[in-house]
């Protein structure tokens, strides 16, 4: 996570060997009837061979924009990568190849689960065809072993005679069967990275868990690296090891999941922590974050969250703040407060935010005044 | 369900019920009928000033005992609600006219000495053929109408003569009207919680203060005995080929002043609950009693009043707007519909509940499209809350919300239930949210409700194995609760053939624990009391549940065994 926000991999040239893909500076701009919508602007982050990253946000944060332009599925135009973006997936920068070339990495070597297995899964193919596919293209074997090869990644992901399964089409499985079939797709050409894209936000509670232990038993069985988004804090805190906290198009805290969700140093992030409802919280009010996400066409002068920051002044609103490091190396949060201008107002700010937790800033703020 | 464990909740009154098929079906018919000789008199009198022709004022004057036989009929439909035998008879009798009529008609018509008089005095002889023909077809059709009126009549005439079996009294609209008027008239507490007290102190509907009868037991709903089945239809005469059993058998309280949530997995009938609870879709059977009102099967129009007490924020703030509504109309349907008829005064009312949500008043003339989730879904809010009710169901309102957004909604429903008294039913599958917000908590499974108790209870100790399985799905924000879950095995069963038995053993860890028991696929485990006052469970084995145990068998557990198990 550490290597590119500090400058060791020079611009233009390949990160290190353990890095599996490192995304720099990377912005993707949709050209608009109303303007133009900065969906990801200026992300940069690195995810090592093995590891899992969780990418979170709200709606419009530019999460799934960000995996899209990673597998190269954004449509060119309306969408346009800003000049001087790079994405450099396993030692080669894939934003300049040629799309024939990304079509031999795609699939095989990153392979992407999509939110709604029902939307994604053809409706007029079995699922052992729609998996053979891209066996039968990428690994250049014949239809029966690449059917062979797809009651193989099914039986992976648990499901119970593959043999017929492959001969149903997608509308004959339940939601978590289809997910599952979605998981086996991505997995069957043993790719380097899995990209899921909100796997089980339209899964019930008890399914959500099947797959997400089936997706951690995947992931250390073939040691791919997973990048998770999600909107769910709670998912991630169940999956993965490292996250970045996306807001607006922008990354405004990125570390560990330890870090980030039990030390949140974004104000963002502690407002996100704070307004989810917990038993603790019970008879207080949820401290939730006043007002909504700013529009993309009418985005803040500087920093994009002040207008709905609990703890802005001034600076905040005509200086962008930049992504400062907080206590431990690798640990970064967009906000002045971590700059030496607002050191001053940060124990305050700490203090707060640990009360809110507690027990809902509307008792913390009536127990104070008492 | 036995009357031991469930207490049989004190009923004031009741509504009449809706009336059989047959009844309905005979309204129809009269007012297809009225519709028809509407038509063809208004088409008569507008050809008749078109071409001035005699004949045919002559023509209009035949038909107009038809219309006079439809106004009767109009009348008669009305009786058609009340179950007493003159209402019978009267139906008949005008039905019978109408054939009466025709009959004349037709005779008239056929009769040749008229026939021949006609074709004396006119000045066209073809004009007598044209009236002839006309009348002809006016007969037939009477004659097609009258005769299903009354056929339907008599095979509904059991409902006619039907004795009331004592019981309760009966509300009709009229009464509730009066009883229910200023129920909650929201009486601004000291410390003035409320941000926007109503500008107009007293609505359309509180009129007479209500001296309190409300129940003594504190209870504002209650459910027995709940069912809603529906019927799966097929082939190609689109016979009832299955049922879906979507509730099935639900008894609980709601309290006063409470906060009674659903929780369940999609498909497990807790949104169909909600609905037929609401009197939205007629339930097969079983009662909801409301504040003392019995309501089974109720008559549409006597129940409008208790309507505006009980309403309804529904779950997808993008479907449940009409996007050709400006918020005025989206808000101020219900009012009109309760009686404010005045513009001006509805538009007041719209804009205080606005205001009450945290909208700006000057929203009123937007449409939803101009509104992001979150403010829709506080229009949801104000749409409920402009009705001044005491029961809102919260059909899972913040499912569809960003975690930011859903804290302010979730907050605002709490405010709103301070300030104005309310009771809430709160449907939701997220069971982080149900535990902040709730008081007691229902957990359904496939149309029924497996446990029941107060949130401390059930979280605690949970004392089903589906709520312990739920409990434990649960994913916490926090990395250091990460720990193994215990996953079930497979997919909801569809409850169109819901298993045998208790209705989750297909998927129980605890049964395969015990090493399957025969019970659980044979017997249907009865909602019991366990441990508290008033936590119920329905599992056989309720009392060998370990919640420390429970960690253990998760993580003995492999998760590829936990695909759906193949059907035989």
């Amino acid at each position: 996570m550490t290597a590119t926000l500090q400058g060791a991999a020079v611009r233009g040239a390949p990160p290190a060997r353990d890095v599996l893909l490192d995304v720099r500076d990377l912005r993707t701009y949709f050209h608009v009837l109303d303007g133009t919508v900065p969906a990801v602007d200026g992300v940069s982050f690195d995810l090592k061979r093995g590891e899992t990253l969780g990418i979170v946000g709200e709606s419009g944060s530019g999460k799934s924009v960000t995996a899209l332009t990673v597998m190269r599925l954004l449509d060119i135009p309306p969408a346009e990568i800003v000049e001087g973006s790079e994405i450099w997936f396993d030692g080669r920068e894939i934003l300049s190849l040629p799309i024939d070339e990304v079509r031999l990495i795609r699939g095989k070597d990153m392979a992407m689960i999509f939110q709604e297995p029902l939307t994604s899964l053809n409706p007029v193919f079995t699922v052992g065809d729609q998996i053979s596919e891209q066996v039968m293209l990428h690994l250049k074997v014949k239809r029966r072993e690449g059917l062979e090869r797809a009651i193989e990644s099914l039986r992976l992901v648990g499901i119970n005679s593959p043999e017929r399964r492959v001969k149903q089409y997608p509308h004959e499985l339940s939601g978590g069967m289809r997910q599952r079939v979605m998981i086996a797709m991505a997995l069957s050409c043993e790719p380097k990275l899995l990209i899921a894209d909100e796997p089980t936000t339209a899964l019930d509670v008890t399914i959500q868990a099947q797959i997400l232990e089936l997706l951690k038993l995947i992931q250390q069985r073939t040691g791919s690296a997973l990048m998770l988004i999600t909107h769910d804090l709670g998912v991630v805190a169940e999956m993965v090891d490292h996250v970045v906290v996306m807001y607006a198009g922008e990354i405004v805290e990125q570390g560990t999941v330890h870090e980030v969700l039990l030390e949140p140093r974004a104000p963002y992030t502690m407002g996100l922590l704070e307004s989810i409802p917990t038993v603790e919280k019970r008879g207080g009010r949820l401290s939730a974050i006043q007002g909504v996400v700013p529009s993309p066409f009418n985005l803040p002068p500087a920093c994009r969250f002040q207008p709905r920051c609990p703890y802005a002044w001034e600076r905040c609103s005509s200086v962008i703040p930049a992504l400062n490091t907080v206590a431990s190396s690798g640990r970064l949060a967009r906000c002045h407060l971590h700059a030496s201008e607002g050191a001053g107002r940060l124990p305050a700010a700490l203090e707060h935010h640990r009360r809110a937790m507690a027990v809902g800033r509307g008792v913390a703020a009536q127990s104070a005044e008492s | 369900m036995s009357a031991a464990t469930v207490s049989t909740p004190a009923v004031r009154a009741r509504l009449r019920r809706r009336p059989p098929d047959q009844i309905r079906r005979a309204r129809a018919f009269l007012y297809g009928y009225v519709a028809l000789v509407t038509t063809v008199v208004v088409a008569l009198v507008i050809g008749a000033t078109l071409l001035r022709a005699n004949a045919a004022w002559g023509i209009l004057l035949n038909v107009s005992p038809a219309a006079v036989a439809a106004v009767l009929a109009v009348l008669a439909t009305r009786g058609f609600r009340d179950r007493t035998i003159w209402s019978f008879v009267l139906a008949i009798a005008v039905a019978g006219a109408l054939i009466l009529v025709a009959g004349l008609m037709l005779n008239t018509m056929l009769d040749p000495a008229v026939d021949a008089a006609c074709r004396e005095t006119a000045e066209d002889e073809a004009d007598c053929g044209n009236a002839a023909f006309g009348l002809g077809v006016v007969a037939g059709l009477l004659l097609l109408l009258g005769l299903p009126v009354i056929w339907n009549l008599i095979l509904a005439r059991a409902w006619f003569f039907a004795r009331d079996t004592g019981g309760p009294a009966i509300a009709t609209a009229e009464t509730l009207r009066r009883e229910t008027a200023a129920s909650n008239a929201p009486a601004p507490s000291a410390a003035s919680a409320a941000p926007v007290a109503w500008s107009d102190p007293s609505p359309a509907w509180t009129g007479a203060s209500r001296d309190d009868t409300s129940t003594s037991d504190g209870l504002l709903v209650s459910v027995r005995g709940l069912k809603k089945h529906f019927p799966i239809l097929g082939g190609v005469l689109r016979r009832q080929v299955g049922t879906v059993y979507a509730v099935d058998g639900v008894d609980f309280d709601v309290k006063r002043g409470e906060v009674f949530a659903l929780v369940g997995e999609s498909g497990c009938g807790k949104t169909t609950l909600g609905r037929t609870l609401l009197q939205l879709t007629p339930p097969t059977a079983g009662k909801v009693i409301f504040d003392g009102y019995e309501l089974d099967d109720v008559d549409e129009d006597d129940m409008r009043p208790l309507r505006r007490r009980m309403q309804i924020i529904f779950q997808d703030p993008f479907g449940s707007l009409n996007p050709r509504m400006p918020v005025s109309d989206i808000i101020g349907e219900g009012l009109y519909a309760q009686g404010v008829t005045d513009r001006a005064d509805r538009d007041k009312r719209v804009e205080d509940a606005l205001e009450i949500v945290g909208l700006r008043r000057d929203y009123t003339r937007r449409y939803p499209h101009e509104f992001s989730g979150g403010q829709r879904q506080r229009i949801g809010v104000a749409r409920a809350l402009a009705l001044d009710p005491d029961f809102i169901v919260c059909d899972e309102p913040v499912s569809a919300l960003d975690v930011s957004i859903q804290s302010q909604v979730l907050n605002l429903l709490l405010d709103l239930k301070r300030d104005f008294n309310l009771t809430y039913l709160f449907i939701s599958h997220n069971l982080s949210v149900v535990e902040y917000f709730s008081d007691r908590i229902g957990v359904m499974y496939l149309g029924k409700i497996v446990e029941m108790g107060t949130v401390e209870d059930l979280y605690r100790d949970p004392r089903h194995p589906y709520t312990v399985a739920l409990l434990s799905a649960i994913p916490e924000p926090d990395p250091r609760r990460r720990r193994k879950r215990l996953v079930l095995k497979g997919d909801v069963p569809s409850p169109a053939a819901p298993p045998s038995g208790c209705r989750f053993h297909t998927r129980c860890w605890l049964r395969e624990r015990l090493g399957n028991p025969e019970q659980c696929a044979t017997t249907e485990p009865e909602l019991r009391v366990i441990g508290g006052t008033d936590h119920r469970a329905a599992c056989h084995f309720a009392e060998q549940i370990d919640t420390s145990a429970v960690e253990q068998i998760a993580a003995q557990q492999s998760v590829l065994e936990t695909a759906a198990a193949d059907p035989a």
